[in-house]
């Protein structure tokens, strides 16, 4: 089963910097609206942790998001309340809800993007532009591993020379500090044994290939094509007609071009879910035939 | 064309250049055009920094130890931003810059942004963490004589670094919550995050104090043992 | 034919008095096994990293190296990359990228090569190796054993046609080293590779060998077939030796010298009659005192995981020398870490100088009390010379029963295994311990300064120290302790003194306890079937 997290990176990240600047250029409610929920849908798919938290400081960050920009902005011509001598219009609040609406649905699109982007994946797109720091990044990877293990070591070992003498901060600092400077001076000066490690095997000889284990299926150049397609038509159809929020509240008249926009922007959020679905589908079938 | 005879100042000039004028050109094109949107216009400016200095890097051939020691740094930083309120990733980063020069430096503050990002979550920000990252080890690559020299002169680039990383960074958040900069709202993310800025600049204060020398004799050590 | 060629090879370090080495001369014939072997300083280490380009030391070089008869310095930079493979000893910093298939990868990205050829060449060498299973692991997840074996598989796919390996199994526990060693003998004898090995434990290294290169202060000493060479050793080159040889030479044998266990039974059986099986009993006695005692101790390291000690009570008594024994993932470190307090149990007590762990308030259990030297001991190290460490920790070189007089102005990280840890003793001893805990102090450490610890812990113990050791190295244990014990799935199985103990079991034992098996009774050290023959010598 090859669900959309299996795509070829880069067909996700295009998916990922499509919708996500989209919501962010358009800055059309409507929009913004379906961004939001496909957001919510797709990380709730991708993530199979409850994670209540997320959703509540979400809320959290939507709500306050919403009130602050009446506070700071006092345009529009519908005022609800005076504080302080300064007008609560109701267009800036209204402001104020489409764009958290974007940035928290921005925020959830980002939340599924590092879940389905695992290391490896995010190695392999940076891989493509430049392989050196593709492997630098490797490398440290590596290393932030190995240090979280010699950190337990390190600590426990200078505990048991009796080397903090009191249970307080200061010591505790002090301990910290003399930690850091054991498994720096470990690092570095092992650091030489990783570098022969590299020159042995050929490292800086000249001009580098890169092996990778993603490759690009038919799967993923439909997917890859048809963004670009439904992208255009979103653009297309969003670019002429403009929301107005000052001094009134306006709303662009629905036109074919509009609603075509709208149609299409909702079709590509929900790509991972149908192609997910279909999966799920094709899987069970061809599991019936086992 | 203009030739600059000095090769320390072209080669300074050559680095400042860019990512000194990018981020600024950020802020003028987001002030001087009046519609939203122009957090995409920053974002892509921010990247195309970042690749044009992947593709410098790229270009020139880097012995492995060099970039050992670079990915234990980045290692660091990284381990460093699990630690709650106080960061060492920019003492970390302007350290190494000042032994191992500005290019280094830029290497690492950028790539423990993006790296560390693989744990505290990927985000339309990141670019803007490594550009603010990156140019803190880069100035203080180009700075790297006053700030090896003393010791005062290194913790007030600690603090300069925590109000320049803030700055970077409230601008980021106006453009991203609002879409366009407004000066208003700069000024209020400004203080709102004021309590941060002065985080920062603590932490990279007391970080710096107490790494410079282990880190510093340690990294002095290593570029003899392999001579680089 | 001939595939490697050394030619009056001279090498000095810059700022060193002496040549590293002097005037070394052998050819080495395509297919063949050769083991290097020598002291500390013998100069192997410097030897093998000549022999590839990428990683010699700098110094003044002369003589010349030839690689299929080209010279090595004039060798193309793919020719010497991927012709001659290099393994060192650490696994753990060998590793470049964060994956296994990465890893295998990396060799082949650096000769450019494009994607289809690099697959195909990895899938096969994971295969041969067995890395099938973990290829999609990270490096993190595997054992040490795994990690080596990664290591040899990273250069094999680079399908060198010699490989070298500076004591690669130096950091392995005896099970992983010896499979390390029968993977070498598969591609030695299954793709008739070249192997050039070096190793301080010659064990299994040296039945598989075609031929033993033996050095001593950077010269060749011997080069010829193992068994032409052992007969005919001096007492410090011996120290390493399979324990058959080192038998053969203290009962001053005639004719083949044995190598491994079986000719080594066969050499007791043919010379040496068995009307005496048994050496006279001695007993044991040790302080009525307790100095560590486990009560019935249970601990896992987290909730949801299995538990690790499981119900584990012991007693050491004062002035004691007590061995714990046990395979990998036992929980011996474990039950170190408890007993020094740095983890601690859910269930049990354990009480040190009959005081409960609980009652050492405010680290007092670390001062003039308890002491622990790490498996790891680059985890005590923190400054640039020995001098300030031991100064640092207010350590009295003096006091301490060690000569590191002429390490004093070293860093720490240039020192060779076997002083690292001697420093890093002689740091731990600072605090003045009555109960010193040592965990795998042998491990990665030359046979000499295996000879020089159980000296030195002797000492200690002279002076009223009592010290637990655990560790893998059967021999180790049957010659410095009083007690030894066999640690299995979280507890103490079996405890006796190392006769006993190492008399009773089959298979987890010394070897000269599995050689004289069914010919002696209790013979377990070298001076226990030394002293049986000459007995039976006599009653003849």
């Amino acid at each position: 089963m090859r669900t959309f997290a299996d795509s070829n990176p880069i067909v996700v990240s295009v998916y990922f910097v499509a919708v996500t600047s989209i919501a962010m250029f358009s800055a059309n409610p409507v929009i913004s609206a379906i961004s939001l929920i496909g957001a919510i849908v797709l990380f709730l798919m991708t993530n199979e942790k409850k994670e209540v938290s997320t959703h509540l400081f979400s809320l959290l960050l939507f709500a306050v998001m919403a009130v602050v920009n009446p506070l700071v902005s006092h345009n529009g011509a519908t005022v609800l309340f005076v504080i302080n001598n300064n007008p609560i219009t109701l267009e800036a609040f209204i402001y104020g809800v489409c764009t958290s609406a974007t940035v928290v649905a921005v925020l959830y699109w980002f939340r599924s993007f590092t879940i389905v982007m695992t290391s490896d994946k995010l190695l392999y797109l940076f891989g493509a532009f430049s392989p050196k720091l593709a492997l630098i990044l490797s490398m440290a990877l590596r290393y932030v591993s190995l240090f979280s293990v010699q950190l337990k070591k390190v600590q426990a070992s200078q505990k048991a020379l009796g080397l903090y003498k009191d249970d307080n901060i200061i010591d505790s600092f002090k301990g910290g500090m003399r930690v850091f400077s054991i498994m720096i001076t470990w690092a570095l000066e092992n650091g030489i044994i990783t570098a022969d490690s590299m020159t042995a095997r050929g490292y800086g000889t000249g001009k580098r290939s890169r092996f990778s284990l993603f490759h690009f299926k038919i799967d993923d150049v439909i997917l890859l094509c048809m963004i670009p397609i439904f992208s255009a038509v979103a653009l297309y159809g969003i670019v002429g007609a403009k929301f107005e929020f000052y001094p009134y509240f306006s709303v662009p008249e629905i036109s074919m071009k509009l609603a075509a926009a709208y149609i299409s922007y909702g079709v590509m959020i929900l790509l991972p879910v149908i192609i997910n679905i279909k999966e799920e589908l094709k899987w069970k079938y061809l599991k019936s035939k086992i | 064309m203009i030739s600059i005879e000095n090769e320390k100042l072209r080669n300074a000039v050559k680095i400042v250049v860019p990512f000194l004028a990018v981020p600024m050109l950020v802020v003028l094109g987001a002030t001087l055009f009046d519609e939203r949107r122009h957090i995409i216009i920053s974002i892509g400016v921010a990247l195309l920094a970042l690749v044009l200095f992947a593709a410098g890097y790229e270009k020139k051939p880097i012995g492995s130890r060099r970039m050992i020691i670079a990915a234990v740094i980045i290692a660091f930083c990284v381990a460093g931003r699990f630690i709650p309120f106080f960061k060492p990733i920019t003492a970390l980063t302007v350290i190494s810059a000042v032994y191992l020069g500005g290019e280094t430096g830029f290497l690492i503050g950028a790539m423990s942004a993006f790296l560390s990002n693989f744990y505290f979550g990927q985000g339309p920000w990141t670019p803007f963490q490594m550009l603010a990252w990156g140019m803190i080890g880069l100035i203080a690559g180009i700075l790297a004589k006053p700030l090896k020299s003393h010791r005062a002169v290194l913790l007030v680039y600690g603090v300069l670094a925590g109000i320049f990383y803030s700055l970077i960074m409230d601008v980021w958040t106006v453009v991203w919550y609002d879409g366009s900069f407004r000066a208003e709202l700069y000024l209020t993310a400004i203080i709102t995050a004021l309590p941060h800025t002065i985080m920062y600049s603590v932490s990279n204060c007391i970080f710096m104090w107490f790494m410079a020398k282990p880190l510093g004799e340690k990294l002095e050590r290593v570029k003899i043992k392999y001579r680089i | 034919m001939e595939i490697l060629k050394v030619k009056n090879l001279n090498f000095k370090y810059p700022l060193a008095d002496s040549q590293a080495i002097s005037n070394i001369n052998f050819s080495v014939n395509s297919g063949e096994f050769i083991t290097v072997c020598g002291a500390t300083g013998s100069g192997k280490s410097t030897l093998l990293r000549l022999l590839k380009r990428e990683i010699a030391p700098v110094g003044e070089v002369s003589g010349e190296i030839f690689f299929d008869s080209v010279s090595v310095s004039k060798l193309t930079a793919e020719k010497s990359a991927s012709g001659i493979g290099f393994v060192m000893q650490n696994p753990e910093h060998q590793i470049v990228t964060d994956t296994v298939w990465h890893e295998l990868a990396f060799g082949l990205e650096n000769l450019n090569l494009p994607q289809n050829v690099m697959a195909g060449r990895i899938a096969e060498t994971a295969s041969y190796f067995g890395i099938e299973e973990w290829y999609d692991k990270k490096v993190s997840e595997l054992s040490g054993g795994q990690k080596q074996l990664l290591c040899l598989a990273a250069v094999m796919v680079m399908n060198p046609e010699i490989i070298i390996l500076d004591e690669p199994t130096a950091q392995l526990d005896p099970i992983a080293a010896s499979e390390f060693i029968g993977t070498l003998k598969k591609i030695n004898r299954e793709l008739s590779l070249t192997v050039i090995l070096s190793e301080h434990r010659l064990e299994d290294a040296i039945t598989v060998c075609d031929k033993l290169l033996v050095l001593e202060n950077g010269s060749v000493k011997a080069f010829d077939a193992p068994q032409k060479i052992v007969g005919e050793l001096d007492e410090r080159l011996l120290r390493g030796m399979p324990a058959a040889v080192r038998l053969f030479h203290a009962v001053d044998g005639r004719g083949k010298c044995p190598l491994d266990i079986r000719d080594g039974r066969h050499f007791i059986e043919t010379n040496f009659g068995n009307r005496i099986t048994a050496l006279p009993k001695t007993e044991y006695a040790c302080s009525e005192k307790p100095a560590m005692c486990f009560k019935d101790v249970y601990f896992r390291y987290d909730r949801n995981y299995p538990d690790v000690l499981r119900g584990l009570s012991f007693t050491v008594y004062e002035n004691e020398i007590f061995c714990i024994l046990g395979g990998n993932g036992s929980g011996k470190t474990t039950a170190l870490s408890v007993a020094s307090n740095i983890v601690k149990p859910y269930s049990g007590t354990v009480e040190i100088f009959e005081k409960k762990l609980k009652e050492y308030k405010n680290q007092s259990l670390y001062r003039n009390c308890l002491t622990v030297l790490p498996q790891d001991v680059q985890t005590v190290f923190m400054r640039n010379t020995v001098r300030e460490e031991l100064e640092g920790a207010e350590s009295e070189a003096e006091m301490l029963p060690l000569d590191l007089e002429k390490l004093m102005d070293k860093h720490p990280y240039d020192l060779s295994g076997g002083e690292q840890q001697l420093v890093a003793l002689a740091k731990v001893l600072a605090a003045k311990p009555k109960l010193l805990l040592l965990d795998e102090p042998t491990k990665g450490i030359d046979a000499d300064s295996k000879y020089q610890l159980t000296d030195i812990l002797r000492r200690l113990k002279s002076d009223g120290m009592t010290i637990v050791i655990v560790t893998h190295d059967t021999e180790f244990a049957c010659d410095c302790a009083d007690r030894c014990a066999m640690f299995f799935r979280g507890e103490i199985v079996s405890a006796d003194t190392p006769r006993e103990f190492f008399s009773g079991n089959n298979f987890y034992t010394t070897a000269i306890s599995r050689m004289t098996r069914g010919v002696y009774r209790d013979a377990v050290s070298i001076a226990d079937a030394v002293e049986l023959c000459r007995l039976n010598k006599a009653v003849e």
